[in-house]
């Protein structure tokens, strides 16, 4: 996948580089909407990352000038401001998802793959990772053919781990997606480890791997 | 009472009684007048009198010239002239009427007489009483003029006072709809209107400027929080890390994430206060509070804590996002500072909605949990939760108050 990162603040710029990167994806960055332009005028991306404050004007001329060139990459808006009005104008105008600062690297991953997944096979796709295939419009599981029945948290947080293969997710990570930033229970992290057993198991009762490892309690990785 | 009733109360009584005071002393001036004129034509009277006695050497008769004259024989040989006031019997009713009589001595015959004549006053007395009746009415006619032109003239010049005043009364620090400025003739209401206007609208400015700052300030911290947030995800798949330099990590998560709650709590506070949601729509609220148990169930079932919802059919018109928001709250409230194997309540009554949570807390001071930062010393939430939903209610007219009843929180919203 072939990535533009449209974003002024140099540590968020190369901090999700880094973590993109490691995939095999191709990363390319800049700092403001002019060399953005340059950029989309020279080479084709697959998704584009666009914060909206930038420097030069808002992220927002990005997107018209997509459209109007009739171009349609994915673009996932970075806004520090979570204000509703900023979200319905840039998916009016062309974004397909948009994420609040601050956020999980995993979480934009995740985003940023299932808005790339929509775009790129449709809405009837499956998704393989190993002997995991998952169809995504009817949201069913099957391993070898065996049908397995996830509760809705469960089969979201398959989806998550997927899109962040090989890599640490921390549990504030987890249960940010899984909970929604609303819910604010720094304190109890045990029901994720109940979610996370409970996955475990049922994937391991079929593959006979255990495709989690648990890091120090600072979260999980799944491979 | 009102400046103008003051005002016309004391300019009454002040008219009233000038009034009063005029009648008497021109009731007084006319008497004399009227009695001055009478004592004249009697004056004339005796002149003619004299002369008549002296001309014909005979008393006239007593009828004489519509005037009572009578005579009595004296033996005095002095007797000063004098006017006084005397019954009068007219010939013609043969009615006493009010007179005034003249008495004086009269050498006739080598005889001394005292004569009297006497003159109807009647018709003096009848001016007068037209003349004191033409002043009453013209008095009343005169305080009605008064009343009524104070009202509507005093009125008309105040209405530019009370406009002021209704904008005072209504000044809204976060509107920011400036005052409209009718024009009056008067300096003094020009002043102030002008001077009122000066005001809120540098008031207003500070206030926009400072909630400006807020949120910038808000905005600002996002992006270094998500770099730090980022950092940290990238710096946690470094495979030589060991368990205590995790341990750290785990808590500059929990740190920043707090940082970021704080953040979006204050930007909340914010947007109330600014009235930036807007976005009001009819809400099922029960509807509301059942999704969000639903959400919460998994930490409610994690901390042992019996949960018992019984709530009424209720609809609101509110922001769906700050229903949302206040719920969440009230959830969280009642979550955070729970006890192992304890219980939440929640019942809506009606249009009251109760939140009620064991605790290992006793009661809580209800002047001041409401307010921001005020938090109890184990807990590690923003301290903003209870301002948050403090603030919608006053937002929406919610009346929130808190009790302690039989180890229970109470958190009680009339959405009256």
């Amino acid at each position: 996948m072939k990535l533009l990162i449209v974003e002024d603040e140099q540590g968020l710029r190369e901090a999700i580089q880094k973590y993109f990167t490691e995939e095999g994806n191709i990363c390319e960055e800049c700092s403001d909407l002019k060399i953005a332009i340059q950029k989309i005028d020279l080479y084709e991306y697959d998704c584009i990352l666009l914060d909206i404050g930038l420097p030069d004007g808002e992220g927002f001329t990005i997107l018209e000038y997509l459209k109007s060139i009739g171009r349609d990459e994915c673009v996932l808006i970075i806004s520090a401001r979570n204000s509703l009005e900023d979200k319905l104008k840039g998916l009016n105008i062309g974004a397909d998802d948009y994420i609040t600062k601050p956020f999980h690297l995993s979480e934009l991953k995740a985003r940023l793959q299932a808005v790339f997944r929509r775009k790129a096979f449709g809405s009837t796709n499956t998704l393989i990772y190993k002997d995991i295939h998952i169809d995504l419009s009817g949201r069913s599981v099957s391993i070898n053919n065996n049908e397995i029945i996830f509760t809705k948290k469960e089969y979201d947080m398959l989806l998550y781990f997927i899109a962040n293969k090989g890599k640490v997710i921390s549990k504030n990570a987890i249960a940010e997606h899984l909970w929604g930033d609303e819910i604010d229970m720094i304190d109890s992290f045990d029901f994720i480890y109940t979610h996370i057993k409970n996955l475990r198991k049922k994937l391991m009762e079929v593959t006979g791997t255990d495709f989690f490892s648990s890091i120090y309690g600072v979260g999980y990785k799944f491979i | 009472m009102k400046l103008a009733s003051h005002y016309n109360r004391a300019s009454i009584i002040i008219s009233v009684s000038m009034l009063i005071i005029s009648a008497c002393i021109y009731y007084v001036i006319i008497n004399h007048i009227a009695r001055k004129e009478l004592d004249d034509d009697l004056s004339e009277e005796v002149g003619e009198f004299i002369s008549y006695v002296n001309n014909n050497h005979s008393l006239p008769v007593a009828q004489y010239d519509e005037n009572q004259t009578s005579y009595i024989k004296t033996n005095l040989k002095s007797f000063n002239t004098r006017f006084y006031d005397a019954p009068y019997t007219n010939p013609n009713h043969t009615e006493i009427e009010p007179g005034r009589a003249v008495s004086g001595l009269i050498h006739f015959n080598g005889e001394n007489y005292i004569f009297t004549i006497v003159e109807s006053r009647e018709e003096t007395e009848y001016l007068i009483q037209i003349i004191s009746l033409v002043t009453v009415i013209l008095t009343a006619i005169l305080l009605f003029v008064l009343v009524v032109t104070n009202m509507f003239v005093l009125n008309g010049l105040w209405r530019p006072f009370y406009n002021i005043l209704g904008f005072l009364k209504s000044f809204n620090i976060s509107d920011i709809t400036i005052i409209t400025t009718k024009n009056t003739k008067v300096d003094e209401f020009r002043d102030l209107n002008d001077a009122v206007s000066k005001m809120s609208a540098r008031v207003t400015s500070d206030y926009q400027g400072l909630k400006t700052f807020t949120e910038n300030a808000s905005h600002e911290m996002m992006t270094p929080l998500s770099v730090i947030t980022s950092k940290l995800d990238n710096l946690i798949q470094d495979e030589r890390l060991d368990s205590d330099q995790l341990k750290e990590i785990t808590d500059i998560y929990s740190a920043s994430n707090k940082l970021a709650r704080l953040n979006q709590s204050l930007l909340i506070l914010v947007k109330i206060d600014n009235d930036l949601l807007q976005d009001n729509e009819t809400l099922n609220l029960s509807a509301v509070i059942l999704e969000k148990g639903q959400q919460f169930q998994e930490i409610i079932k994690n901390k042992k804590i019996i949960l018992s919802i019984e709530l009424d059919n209720m609809e609101i018109t509110a922001s769906k996002y700050l229903i949302d928001v206040m719920v969440n709250n009230l959830f969280s409230n009642a979550i955070r500072h729970n006890k192992a194997n304890g219980e939440i309540k929640i019942g809506m009554c009606g249009r009251t909605l109760v939140f009620q949570n064991s605790s290992d807390q006793s009661e809580l001071n209800s002047e001041l949990i409401f307010n921001r930062f005020y938090k109890g010393k184990t807990s590690d939430g923003t301290g903003l939760g209870l301002a948050i939903l403090k603030n919608i209610c006053s937002h929406y007219c919610f009346e929130l108050t808190y009790k302690y009843s039989n180890g229970l929180h109470i958190f009680e919203i009339d959405f009256n």
